[in-house]
């Protein structure tokens, strides 16, 4: 296996270990709405072994309290998370060029053991999680005050520069004997102030929308094609 | 004497059927009587050459040979028994053929032909819906889809007075369904939405509403809501907005333009449901496909009925026509199990569908009533090794008098049920590291996006293989081993199997074309005798 394809695999599982979790807590009524924000995210995934072989990948992370959508820095790939009234979450995988929306149904949710845990989506750290890490000290990231905290979680040493007010993680370091990740805020704005918005809920309401459940049965469409070909060729 | 020994026979059959765990060792006498009775009771078959009153033609999506082998045996060691004795409830329908699925176009077909050539008596090309082979595929014209459209046997069935019914456990949209009453080159085109821009052909949600033969259609249960409502109107389940753009809600269509109708989308509505004063019924029980079987009770969230519940259900309604009905019933979430590469789904789903023949069997005279039960296609699943008898057919091979796995020539045992290609590739993919893969990736690792189980867009080559275990392979989640890396598991081109019982059943025989199914029905119902009267005498 090359170390490009693991670091490309260890990139794709880790961004999801960041902003997602399954067996969640289900989200309090408690909570105050999150701040809207958008914000840019730098993602660093570095093999142990072989430091000069980091990726680095930047994208997009926008928030509402009801919808959270990220963007990659290329533009054609994205993530969309909308809150419905009666507490559903609605997952869709975006393909902005293709105009294109992959629906993971509701029903299939459960199936695989996800429940979307709204707290870690919005701010990529579960409660438990960081209570689970040590306050270590009071910070200043970005002009904002940020809590670091360090500890274990699932045997990985994690470091956390955490936006009490904002909810949000600013750094993630997450280490353990094969890989080093890092994420990293280089951006953060009121969203309405934001000069790159995200892809309005209207317009992807207009995109061609697919279950993920049907693409067995859909191995002469284009767009299924050209997603499993161009991704799939880069072992060839 | 007679007596006696006729009854002798009947226990010495069921001493092999109904689970070795709870009867004796069979004895060399034992199995040469069972057979002998076996043909004995071949020789009292009578051919019912009357007319069908009803037709109920089921079809277990994906359902290949292999599929019924392995969900027999796993039926059959839920039971308690070995497994390879038992029987599910359609294999023991008195007449079998054989099926040949290739459409007009395709050596491995997709559902749209395959049931379109079941239905209308036509093979045409993929993704097409009851539209002969002249048309281009995603063809936007309605008048040319009108003028190729094939006539399919609910129609035909609803114009000669019979009331009809649809229900399966994928969208009542999807392909296998729709081909039964929705004529368009693209199976994709469920709602309004799905459309091409221009496309003037409705969709296939619409036909069914609109449907206007002779009242419409009776009964249509199944998932799939969000091609019915507006975008303006969200789920009743789950809160996301509806798909149709054109404003149009068609579960409120169908309750306002049909008499004595209702529309329901949980098991509370469903079970309030009075079949005596029902006419016309539409369930949708999911936005999308309704869940697997081995998921719907423990994880939906407002409840839905069962495949055997919705079938009876329909019949329920339906034969309160006194010229009959025709009714088609689907597990459509075979395919999509295996599709997943997930064994123990596909197997389960097979196990429900099998109950939903047994209740219809129950249900009906058979006499009167023609009963069909095939598949669509297969899938490259494969059962295999040397396994003893009764070795968990979701386990690890193991061989006669072994006490140990068998193991390959790396020295790692395997087990008996694979697949020649999809998603349990054991090199690493995009979500899932190097190894054996899950339909749900574990916890406590990152989590990967996605549901449906494993869905990778890149695989990089594996290192041998993994080493497995009993406890791992035979967990529910567990993705069988496949060859070849795929992000899907695919159809396979080999024949399905047609089971039949019931008037004119006797008509399936060696091996056919897929298409000659819709002739039985037709011929059983009586529909070519005006055509055919003549030759039939001959």
């Amino acid at each position: 296996m090359k170390i490009s394809d693991c670091l490309k695999i260890v990139m794709t599982v880790s961004f999801m270990a960041f902003s997602l979790s399954s067996f969640a807590e289900s989200v309090s009524d408690s909570n105050p709405p999150l701040m809207e924000v958008a914000c840019r995210y730098e993602m660093k995934v570095t093999r142990i072994t072989k430091p000069k072989s980091s990726i680095t990948n930047a994208w997009f992370f926008w928030r509402t309290p009801n919808i959270i959508q990220t963007q990659d820095a290329d533009g054609d790939h994205g993530e969309i998370w909308e809150r419905t009234a009666n507490g559903s979450i609605q997952y869709r995988k975006l393909y902005h060029t293709d105009k294109t929306a992959v629906e993971y149904m509701p029903t299939d949710m459960p199936t695989n053991n996800m429940s979307f845990d709204w707290f870690k989506l919005s701010g990529m750290m579960s409660k438990e999680e960081l209570n689970t890490l040590k306050m270590i000290k009071i910070k200043r990231v970005l002009g904002r005050s940020a809590e670091l905290r360090k500890g274990e979680i699932n045997g990985q040493a994690v470091e956390v520069l955490w936006l009490p007010n904002e909810n949000l993680s600013a750094n993630i370091i997450k280490k353990d004997k094969i890989n080093r990740m890092e994420l990293r805020l280089i951006e953060i704005t009121p969203l309405s102030l934001a000069v790159k918005q995200p892809i309005a809920i209207g317009d992807i309401n207009n995109y061609r929308q697919i279950d993920a459940a049907d693409f067995g049965d859909m191995e002469n469409d284009p767009f299924v094609k050209k997603l499993m070909s161009a991704e799939g060729h880069h072992h060839h | 004497m007679q007596l006696f020994k006729k009854l002798n026979l009947i226990a010495t059959s069921s001493i092999l059927t109904i689970g070795i765990a709870h009867a004796a060792e069979p004895t060399p006498a034992d199995w040469f009587n069972a057979g002998h009775q076996t043909v004995v009771n071949a020789k009292h078959l009578s051919r019912n050459n009357g007319h069908a009153k009803n037709v109920i033609l089921f079809i277990g999506d994906g359902m290949g040979i292999s599929t019924i082998t392995a969900s027999r045996i796993y039926d059959g060691q839920t039971k308690g028994g070995h497994g390879e004795e038992n029987s599910l409830s359609f294999e023991k329908l008195p007449y079998l053929a054989l099926s040949k699925t290739y459409s007009v176009d395709q050596q491995t077909p997709d559902s749209a032909p395959t049931m379109t050539a079941m239905v209308t008596g036509v093979k045409t090309i993929g993704d097409s819906l009851s539209v002969n082979q002249y048309v281009a595929h995603s063809e936007k014209d309605a008048k040319v889809i009108d003028a190729n459209k094939l006539s399919t046997i609910l129609e035909q069935a609803k114009q000669h007075g019979l009331s009809a019914g649809i229900v399966s456990t994928a969208r009542i949209t999807h392909a296998t369904p729709a081909a039964t009453y929705a004529h368009t080159a693209n199976r994709d085109w469920e709602g309004d939405s799905d459309k091409l821009a221009g496309a003037t052909v409705p969709d296939i949600a619409s036909q069914l509403v609109d449907f206007n033969v002779n009242g419409g259609i009776n009964v249509a249960l199944g998932g799939g809501r969000t091609r019915f409502i507006p975008n303006t109107v969200t789920d009743p389940e789950y809160g996301v907005a509806g798909k149709r753009k054109d404003g149009r809600n068609l579960t409120v269509d169908w309750t306002t333009k049909h008499t004595n109708a209702h529309y329901v989308w949980d098991q509370a509505g469903f079970d309030a449901i009075d079949p005596n004063t029902t006419d016309h019924l539409l369930g949708l029980f999911e936005p999308s496909h309704v869940h697997y079987e081995a998921d719907r009770v423990a994880h939906d969230k407002s409840g839905e009925p069962s495949l055997t519940q919705m079938t009876t259900k329909a019949i329920s309604i339906l034969k309160k026509n006194d010229n009959g009905y025709f009714l088609m019933v689907e597990g459509g979430r075979i395919d999509h199990a295996h599709h997943s590469g997930n064994a123990y789904r596909a197997l389960t789903e097979t196990q429900q569908f099998a109950a939903a023949v047994k209740a219809a069997i129950d249900a009906t005279d058979p006499e009167e009533t023609l009963i069909i039960v095939t598949a669509d296609h297969s899938h490259v699943f494969t059962i295999g090794g040397y396994p003893q008898r009764g070795n968990p057919i979701l386990g690890l091979t193991q061989g006669v008098g072994a006490t140990k796995p068998d193991l390959d020539m790396l020295g790692l045992p395997y087990t008996t049920l694979n697949y020649a290609n999809g998603t349990g590739y054991t090199g690493a993919s995009n979500a899932q590291p190097e190894g054996s893969k899950t339909f749900s990736f574990p916890a406590t690792a990152a989590w990967a996006s996605g549901s449906e189980g494993h869905n990778p867009t890149s695989f990089s080559p594996a290192t041998g293989r993994p080493t497995l275990d009993s406890a791992k392979v035979e967990d529910a989640n567990y993705l069988q081993e496949a060859i070849i890396p795929l992000s899907s598991e695919t159809h396979a081109a080999e024949d399905v199997a047609i089971f039949a019982g019931g008037p004119k059943a006797h008509l399936f025989h060696g091996i056919v074309e897929q298409n000659v199914i819709y002739h039985v029905m037709a011929d059983a119902l009586g529909f070519n005798d005006e055509e055919h009267s003549e030759s039939d005498k001959d």
